[in-house]
């Protein structure tokens, strides 16, 4: 039965979906690396997701636009990222407390306008598979790569650019700057309130992003609570990525692959122990803390709330 | 002074009218009479004996979580961590009563091993997070997420694996322990134990906070761990002690839920007391004194909206909204007070 998994085709269903899996984790942790790069923490990213989720899910659900329905979700998380900003930059709030303020009203908000709106789990047609062409017929490797659908080739197409931003443009040498030594940007003439505002609002919309995608691209439904626990995953794999976009890339890649493996184990009723393989991504987060101990050091601001010294 | 502290109080009332507010354009919306969901909650929380006691029985794991944050909040520590804390308590309860059920010994002593036990594991569990801060340089926010995951895998683990049920495991929980080793309760399932050391627990990081020489020192190394530092305080045994008591602390918590309120472990036990814990202690700006009242009206907002799905089929999820909006308004309140009056 273990000699299934090594069948190519098992091959490349594993690697298939490990690639597609990764999505949300892509979305969300390139846009909390934005904001952690600036200085700030957003612990709230999974009550983003959920709503993002369920925003997608309903227009769609509604009016059967799928791009109506990722814009709504954009928007939703734009809206949640703007108070966060303005909860952390304009109040000082604890970014840790507000943060996970945002993530329980995100919960209970999604849960709420669930039952209050829709009442039972529905399905609906996600967006498609797009292959692209020639590419998509090479044997395997196109099927891994190039037959998925748009959301997925976004996400991917995501981390080259925001590394591109952050490393080559003006606008990310303020944002590290921000987030290094907000004193000194500010003295330089940077306004650390609206890169900040810049940064959590785009966090928001990407993980409103994100959220869409598990509702409206990969799984098509949508349930209370069903990011479960990616949105956190999200911020530690920043962290994991030691605050690089290809570090992000190869940590979401890592998580998915290995979800997928197991969902894969699952569904081939391959005689390891269920409970063993549903393990396997937490005791991979324990490697993955274990592996990341003081190898890098986070910006230096981050968590601080910046206050002008009048 | 007497007067900042009636400033403080008006703002956390404004942000209290301010929420209820909008959470009552949030009913009307969802097509619920707004004035009768009210009513509604507030039977559900008060209305019958059995309901009180619901209410009592939320209150304790709360109040335990609350006040152990108090404790690495005063240390300047975010621990984040506390939901994992509690379910290692809850882990550790387990597997002392699981290993002295078939022994010989008076089940009272099994349960006050069980007990003591979860606060160990509670405390390990702290302890971790703080190597991790102290001698790996993770910040503790991290490390504590990454361990609530680790004790989520942790119990489904032992659910499923070497704890499961007799025949197939379920998401159901372990087999529940014999009746002899479920700590006394009143009626249904309030255990007077269990509020009783939770009560304790709040008063006493209340005398320790604010008056003993540890307390105030571990004040002065969360709000300057450099100036400490330099004044002679053991800095990192300081906060790895916050760590060990508050872990403690969520452990004791875990413990209670698993020997008075589901007598066996499951899956998820630490059930968002945890998180609840932290919003608490920030509404409360970190006053030990508060914990009570606060902790109760969080309580009985949870057990009463459940009613709301009963009677409206709206999802008790409300609750979790309400509670929310209160935290972030109150973060708002503090943030215009601070603009326009000073910094407290």
């Amino acid at each position: 039965m273990i000699s299934d998994l090594l069948s190519v085709t098992v091959l490349i269903g594993i690697l298939a979906s490990g690639i597609r899996l990764a999505t949300p984790y892509l979305y969300a942790a390139i846009g909390e690396t934005f904001g952690q790069k600036s200085g700030v923490l957003n612990l709230g990213v999974e009550g983003q997701m959920l709503l993002g989720s369920f925003a997608a899910f309903y227009v769609t659900f509604k009016t059967g636009n799928l791009w109506l329905g990722l814009l709504t979700a954009m928007l939703v998380g734009a809206l949640m990222g703007l108070a966060m900003a303005y909860v952390t930059v304009n109040l000082h709030a604890q970014q840790g407390i507000s943060g996970i303020g945002f993530y329980l009203f995100g919960l209970g908000m999604s849960e709420l306008l669930f039952q209050s709106l829709m009442g039972s789990v529905e399905t609906i047609q996600g967006f498609p598979k797009v292959h692209i062409p020639f590419l998509s017929d090479i044997p395997g490797i196109g099927e891994i790569f190039f037959s998925q659908n748009a959301l997925v080739y976004g996400a991917y197409l995501l981390v080259p650019l925001a590394w591109f931003v952050l490393n080559k443009t003006t606008l990310g040498l303020k944002i590290r700057a921000v987030g290094e030594n907000p004193d000194a940007a500010d003295s330089l003439g940077v306004s650390v309130a609206r890169v900040r505002y810049f940064t959590i609002i785009l966090g928001g919309t990407l993980s409103g992003i994100a959220g869409a995608s598990l509702s409206i691209a990969l799984l098509n439904v949508f349930q209370q609570g069903m990011t479960s626990g990616q949105g956190f995953i999200a911020v530690a794999l920043v962290y994991f990525g030691a605050w690089r976009p290809v570090g992000v890339l190869g940590g979401a890649l890592l998580f998915s692959l290995v979800n997928s493996l197991q969902l894969w184990i699952q569904v081939l009723g391959i005689p390891i122990p269920s409970d063993i393989a549903v393990m396997m991504p937490y005791v991979l987060t324990i490697l993955v803390l274990v592996a990341t101990v003081s190898r890098v050091r986070a910006p230096s601001a981050l968590s601080k709330p910046f206050e002008r010294e009048d | 002074m007497k007067k900042n502290v009636w400033v403080n109080i008006g703002f956390q009332a404004g942000a209290l009218v301010l929420a209820l507010l909008i959470t009552t354009l949030i009913l009307a919306a969802a097509g619920a009479p707004p004035l009768k969901a009210y009513g509604s909650i507030l039977n559900g929380a008060f209305g019958s004996s059995n309901n009180i006691v619901a209410v009592l029985i939320t209150w304790a794991p709360l109040l335990l979580t609350t006040v152990g944050v108090l404790i690495t909040f005063s240390a300047g520590l975010w621990n984040i961590g506390v939901e994992g804390q509690m379910t290692l308590g809850a882990i550790f309860a387990t597997w002392m009563l699981r290993m002295l059920q078939d022994t010989n010994l008076p089940p009272a002593l099994i349960i006050i091993l069980g007990i003591l036990w979860g606060m160990v594991g509670g405390a390990l569990w702290a302890s971790l997070a703080g190597a991790l801060k102290t001698f790996g340089g993770v910040n503790e926010i991290f490390g504590g997420l990454g361990l609530n995951f680790v004790s989520t895998a942790l119990t489904i683990y032992l659910v499923f694996g070497p704890w499961k049920r007799p025949g197939v495991g379920s998401m159901s929980g372990t087999q529940p322990f014999n009746e002899a080793l479920w700590l006394p309760t009143l009626g249904t399932g309030l255990s007077p134990w269990g509020l009783g050391l939770s009560i304790l627990a709040v008063i006493l990081v209340y005398l320790l906070l604010r008056g003993t020489y540890f307390g105030l020192r571990l004040k002065a190394v969360g709000k300057n761990m450099k100036a400490s530092y330099l004044l002679g305080i053991p800095t990192w045994q300081y906060s790895m002690f916050a760590f060990l008591l508050c872990g403690a602390l969520a452990g004791l918590a875990g413990a209670i839920q698993v020997e008075s309120v589901y007598h066996r472990l499951l899956p998820n036990i630490s059930n968002g007391y945890g998180f609840l814990g932290l919003l608490v202690a920030m509404l409360i700006n970190y006053q030990a004194i508060w914990v009570i009242p606060i902790a109760l009206f969080f309580a009985a907002l949870n057990v009463g909206s459940v009613q709301l799905q009963i009677v409206y089929k709206m999802d008790s999820s409300f609750a979790g909204v309400l509670q929310d909006l209160l935290v972030l308004l109150v973060l708002l309140g503090q943030g215009v007070r601070e603009r326009f009056l000073g910094k407290a």
